[in-house]
């Protein structure tokens, strides 16, 4: 877990104190909203539907027992007692009071937590792999990069006024958790033929109104260039990235109208010219913020005595064990994906008690760490194997333990329209509708990996692009419709999905959904995902399930 | 017709303008039938500057013999959540929350096209 020195806290604080004073100006009348607004989003506040939204900085997704605890205190003191994860591994307070912000700031500076670079033209908050030093296929850990590169880009004095916001994430591992190549940088640590390591960059991937898949700028860049090399490209776009349209302002952009290689070009030209004035990153510290991340793991048998009794014994616990269980790097210890979808609630909520409880089960089972994944569930990440019946039980109780990672109930919802300002249609009934059609665990498992991505509008905050089916509200004369698309990815294999046809109504969306899945079974081999089955078949026979009655 | 609404600064709670008051309830919201009246109570609530954020006419309909907003996203606002609805004014039941519940026909609301170009 990363950790704040003496400059670090005092700056914290002191953001929190100068939020207050320009608070009180606001409410004075001192300053009109429009000077205030800008202040606000500095700190994360937003003026949603019905009240204020307060988005708070994960850092690469991780937290710890006592973050976790003070997160859900804040809820339940100055929310209605839930928060909602999102899919850039923030927590987002959707019935905050402008007059309780700072005093909320306050608290989260005391667990080393803000909410500075949550909204704005800035380098937003880092997002990586949460299985980030559990998982045996890393090259590295890529918190350590992350962190590295936290510190570089909070409050960089070059970089705070970018044209748009800009957005950054990092794998070190080939299954790609952390959906880099929808970024406006991924980094994927690669080795070199050497054996060192280094990072592929990708550059201008990010969904919204246009969406695009990062193309690769590097193909490998030693770890130690890793800041320079980021400055170039961040200076590249600070110099050209278009500041008079909002629609084209994201370096996306700006990589797709000058071609990935004439872009990767003058990042070039720029680092060459730049990288030997930049201070990079010396190995002291990343040595001192390595030794954070290293948990102390003890010595286990590698087969759990315990989980395999409790799996042969309970079909319930070995449903779970299948879907939420994943191997560990570590003999003896398991990594548990905590369901943070029940069909019929919210996609990503948690109630403060459930917050809680999950603190307790870091700190008592899982080395104290926890991590927020972009799919908008929570992971346990070093639980041994014989405290899993344990944790099961009490994530059981708790209403937390639903086996159905990456099943078609394991949908991503951004807030949509129940919330946020700019959305066109709701997201969660739709997800809510669709999932209670597939609650029965049996039929989700026999359908298989099929994941479901829902935007409340164009700027893509559930990933519809690149959901195996993708949902995107849309407004049609004041009408809620809902735009499907097929075939996206947002993995290593990532893809953007292709438009199945017309929008359908809201209450024709879960019942498509079904027809869908009826054709993938009907047409699937060997095993296939959904998403398999759509690429070798095409849109055809998914379009004329769905279509039938308008023939 | 038409009403005048808003989010209150303190708080961000949605309100309706009534004879130069803020209220919580849509059903209490003063209805404008004639646009210079309408346009009159707007500029007078902007300049509310520490009362109220981003006023802005909307509108209503009737529904169920009551008036509701005629657009669907400013229904939501008038009632809250529709994942929680032990959230929002909707909790507080009553006739007027119903009709707005059972409210039909809708058309974007030519106050959230304003909103959305000063974002």
């Amino acid at each position: 877990m990363y950790r704040y020195d003496v400059i670090d806290r005092e700056f914290v604080a002191d953001r929190a104190a100068e939020f207050r004073h320009q608070v009180n100006r606001r409410l004075a009348g001192e300053i009109t909203e429009d000077q205030f607004k800008p202040i606000r989003l500095l700190n994360g506040l937003y003026l949603q539907l019905h009240a204020y939204m307060l988005r708070i900085a994960i850092p690469y997704g991780t937290l710890n027992g006592k973050k976790l605890r003070k997160l859900a205190w804040i809820a339940s003191t100055y929310d209605k007692g839930y928060g909602h994860f999102t899919t850039r591994t923030n927590l987002q307070l959707h019935w905050i009071k402008l007059k309780d912000a700072p005093e909320i700031l306050e608290h989260l500076a005391e667990v080393e937590m803000h909410s500075m670079q949550t909204s704005g033209n800035t380098i937003r908050n880092v997002t990586a792999d949460p299985y980030a030093g559990a998982t045996a296929d890393e090259l590295d850990d890529p918190r350590v990069w992350s962190e590295a590169i936290r510190q570089w880009s909070t409050l960089h004095p070059e970089f705070s006024f970018l044209p748009r916001k800009f957005k950054i994430a990092v794998t070190a591992a080939a299954k790609d958790r952390a959906a880099t190549k929808i970024y406006d940088i991924g980094l994927a640590m690669r080795r070199g033929r050497g054996g060192e390591l280094g990072f592929e960059v990708m550059v201008g991937g990010g969904l919204g109104r246009t969406p695009y898949l990062g193309p690769t700028i590097r193909e490998f860049l030693p770890t130690r260039h890793l800041l320079s090399y980021l400055q170039a490209i961040l200076r590249v776009y600070n110099r050209y990235g278009r500041r008079d349209n909002i629609w084209k302002a994201r370096i996306k952009i700006l990589v797709a109208s000058l071609g990935a290689e004439e872009f990767a070009r003058q990042v070039e030209a720029e680092w060459e010219k730049t990288r030997k004035e930049v201070v990079d990153l010396p190995d002291t510290e990343l040595a001192r913020i390595r030794g954070w991340f290293t948990p102390g793991f003890a010595k286990l048998n590698p087969r759990s005595e315990a989980f395999e009794a409790a799996k042969a014994g309970d079909p319930r616990f070995a449903r779970w064990a299948r879907h939420n269980v994943h191997p560990h790097k570590q003999p003896g210890y398991a990594i548990v994906d905590v369901s943070l979808k029940t069909p019929g609630e919210t996609p990503g909520d948690m109630t403060s008690a459930q917050m809680e409880l999950v603190a307790d089960l870091a700190e008592r089972y899982s080395l104290d760490e926890v991590r927020v994944h972009y799919t908008q569930n929570l992971i346990l990440p070093h639980v041994r194997q014989d405290d899993l019946p344990a944790v099961y039980e009490a994530l059981k109780g708790a209403g937390l333990a639903t086996p159905n990672i990456d099943l078609i109930t394991d949908i991503i919802a951004c807030p949509g329209l129940d919330y946020c300002a700019l959305a066109n249609a709701r997201a969660i009934p739709i997800a809510q509708q669709i999932a209670t059609r597939f609650a029965d665990e049996e039929k989700a498992e026999l359908v298989g990996e099929l994941k479901i991505k829902i935007s409340g509008c164009i700027n893509a905050c559930g990933h519809h692009h690149v959901g195996h089916i993708g949902i995107l509200g849309v407004d049609k004369k004041g009408e809620e419709f809902y735009q499907v698309t097929l075939g996206g990815s947002g993995e290593e294999d990532a893809a953007l999905g292709q438009i199945l046809g017309p929008a359908l109504p809201a209450d024709k969306v879960a019942p498509a959904v079904e027809q869908m899945v009826e054709v993938y079974m009907r047409e699937r081999k060997d095993g296939e995902r959904f998403l398999d089955t759509f690429r070798r078949t095409g849109v055809a026979p998914f379009k004329e399930a769905v279509y039938a009655d308008a023939h | 017709m038409r009403a005048l609404t808003g989010n209150r600064l303190a708080d961000g709670e949605t309100v309706f303008w009534r004879k130069g008051q803020w209220v919580e309830r849509f059903a209490e919201a003063e209805l404008f039938a004639d646009d210079q009246a309408a346009e009159t109570a707007e500029a007078k609530a902007k300049s509310e500057l520490t009362v109220v954020v981003d006023p802005y006419l909307i509108d209503v309909i009737e529904s169920e013999g009551l008036w509701a907003p005629l657009s669907f996203r400013e229904r939501i606002r008038a009632l809250g959540p529709s994942n929680h609805p032990q959230h929002g004014k909707q909790a507080l039941g009553g006739e007027d929350i119903a009709a707005l519940q059972q409210a039909h026909g809708a058309a974007r609301s030519t106050g959230r096209v304003a909103l959305i170009k000063r974002k």
